[in-house]
């Protein structure tokens, strides 16, 4: 009988907090919410960006500071969006041209170039290839000087082909996709090659669909590479009129910063919506792209 | 006529005669090659060139003249690489972009690091909403970021010392103090590229098959342990690949200084020096010659880092 009584005792049924002690759950919920503590904190200063930019004037530079506008505002988008006082809306255009170029250019150069240096045969073509390859290893900061000469002499010095010509191929999409090929079965293109089609056929047709993956999220690279980019646009645009968005960005800081704040707070939060919805959009090929890069190991 | 027997991979006594594949004319391997290939190579022949070796050449000639843009060159010989060693300035601007470079990576990728191996603890739709959250600053352009850091950095009324002075805590001068400035600038853009590392590191982690780590338990191995011994190992290439691109792109990292920098030299880089070299103080040669430095300096830091892993990789 007092067996019966020990093993009753044993199998006393655990409260649940004890249970979620014993069973080791707990380290996970405390991982979590570590997690949420420190995402809180990355996102804290987004929730500065987002306040501050309904707020008036007056109120943005009150002390004590606080979180909240005091009155909600849309003024300082307003300001920004008013051709006659900010230049944003003509640096979005600009923006826009900027980087869809860049997009379109490298996304047809790196998938034409994966195709041909991995597929098809020519004399020279791994020397080419490795050519282009070894130009990654000499810093953009080392050509910055003479690259500015070679534009001025090309007179594309204060213009957006300027800005945009140097970025017309990207080796590292090249590589890319050159890997990416290497992955499309051979039979594809031989038999489409006993079919009759020519080279750029089996590109048009079979390549670039094929290799659609890669290039999503090669888009999405170049596209956050083209878009936040500012030392080169700096160098070579200074009219005004020809800037994009984060050279708008600095000039109304330094402009409004002392006194409209709110206004570069809405510029702010203007600028960052298009790489947030390009984001979200592609997010799930985006990481698929990292996996498919190998860049993973 | 051949037997089974003359036959090499059946093991015949002689070999037969197999004509030997002449090699085609280099002419003819041009005209057998489809125009579409060669019409790519063309152009990106010419761009390259134009974008490439021409500035490339240009800058090595460039370093050796003295050109304001305006008279005509000067050439000087390797006066502009003695003038570097002896410029207090230049040293100053070296010393900066190490301790920057070295700090930003060091604590950059261990925070990714230990962010991500905390995230491969959480599965499903919560390791998404969280890995999106820290990839946000990444997508946001750097120089929004840095103003708004700027905005929160202020010494009077800024949020930090707001929320310094709520805690008690004495308020701090960040950006306008040259002993701070550095360190506040390098805490920004650690926080601007966590995302980077943490995406990478979860994707090596994630793919490490989960039967190491069930058969590491099984030999009663701890989370610390498999994680040296199993996770750690498995995703150095990641590593590696990680730490050379952050070399690379920290030493050239400039708009933080351009932007936001803090009072005087404490926060001039080599980056920032060269582009005041050429395009403020119009001393071509000189800045052409700095950015050779930085050049050789980076191919020597990535070729370190490529050997050394190499050789920890064989063992």
């Amino acid at each position: 009988m007092a067996r019966t009584a020990d093993t009753t005792r044993l199998h006393t049924p655990l409260s649940p907090f004890q249970r979620w002690i014993v069973s080791g759950k707990w380290t996970k919920t405390v991982v979590f919410l570590i997690l949420a503590f420190f995402s809180f904190a990355m996102f804290y200063p987004f929730i500065w960006l987002l306040f501050s930019s309904f707020k008036t004037g007056a109120d943005i530079l009150s002390l004590p500071v606080t979180l909240l506008p005091k009155r909600w505002t849309l003024d300082a988008y307003l300001m920004v969006m008013d051709p006659t006082r900010a230049n944003l809306p003509i640096a979005y255009v600009n923006s826009i041209i900027v980087t869809s170029g860049t997009v379109i250019s490298v996304l047809i150069t790196a998938s034409m170039g994966g195709f041909i240096f991995a597929r098809l045969e020519f004399p020279g073509r791994d020397y080419l290839f490795y050519f282009v390859l070894s130009t990654t290893m000499v810093p953009f900061l080392t050509l910055l000087i003479p690259l500015y000469i070679v534009m001025r002499e090309l007179n594309l010095l204060n213009s957006l082909w300027g800005v945009w010509v140097p970025s017309m191929f990207s080796s590292f999409g090249i590589f890319l996709c050159r890997q990416f090929v290497y992955g499309i079965p051979r039979e594809l293109y031989d038999a489409a090659k006993i079919d009759g089609s020519g080279d750029f056929g089996i590109y048009r047709n079979i390549i670039l669909p094929l290799t659609k993956p890669i290039l999503s999220a090669l888009a999405i690279f170049v596209f956050l590479g083209a878009f936040n980019a500012y030392l080169w646009p700096l160098v070579i645009l200074n009219e005004e009129k020809k800037l994009t968005l984060p050279l708008i960005i600095a000039r109304m800081a330094n402009r409004f910063g002392g006194t409209d704040y709110q206004a570069v707070m809405a510029g702010s939060v203007l600028v960052s919506i298009p790489p947030l919805i390009v984001f979200l959009i592609f997010q799930k090929n985006f990481v698929r792209g990292i996996a498919l890069t190998g860049l993973k190991g | 006529m051949t037997t089974l027997q003359d036959h090499p991979v059946s093991g015949g006594q002689s070999l037969p005669q197999l004509p030997v594949a002449r090699r085609d004319s280099l002419w003819r391997r041009f005209r057998r090659a489809s125009p579409f290939a060669l019409i790519y190579s063309a152009a990106i022949l010419v761009f390259y060139t134009i974008i490439f070796i021409i500035p490339f050449g240009t800058g090595i000639w460039l370093a050796f003249q003295n050109w304001d843009f305006i008279t005509t060159p000067k050439f000087v010989g390797l006066r502009n690489f003695g003038r570097a060693f002896t410029d207090q300035y230049f040293w100053w601007a070296l010393q900066k972009t190490l301790l920057f470079s070295v700090v930003e990576i060091a604590l950059g990728l261990s925070l990714a690091l230990l962010f991500a191996l905390a995230l491969s603890q959480i599965l499903g739709k919560w390791q998404n909403i969280y890995l999106s959250l820290y990839y946000l600053p990444v997508i946001t352009p750097l120089v929004v970021s840095l103003y708004l850091w700027r905005w929160l950095y202020r010494p009077t009324g800024g949020a930090f010392n707001t929320l310094l002075s709520s805690v008690g805590l004495p308020e701090q001068p960040f950006l306008a103090s040259p002993q701070q400035a550095l360190w506040a600038i390098t805490a920004v853009i650690i926080w601007a590229h966590l995302g980077t590392g943490i995406v990478l590191f979860l994707a090596g982690i994630n793919d490490v098959p989960e039967s190491l780590f069930e058969a590491a338990r099984l030999d009663g191995a701890g989370f610390w342990q498999s994680f040296f011994k199993i996770t750690m190992p498995l995703i150095r290439p990641v590593l590696v690949y990680q730490m050379v691109v952050s070399v690379i792109g920290t030493v050239q990292m400039f708009e933080a200084f351009f932007l936001i920098p803090g009072p005087g030299f404490s926060t001039r880089t080599l980056a920032l020096y060269t582009y005041e070299l050429g395009f403020r103080a119009l001393n071509l040669g000189y800045g052409a010659a700095v950015s050779l430095i930085i050049f050789v300096m980076l191919l020597g830091a990535t070729v370190f880092q490529l050997r050394r892993w190499q050789i920890q990789w064989e063992h």
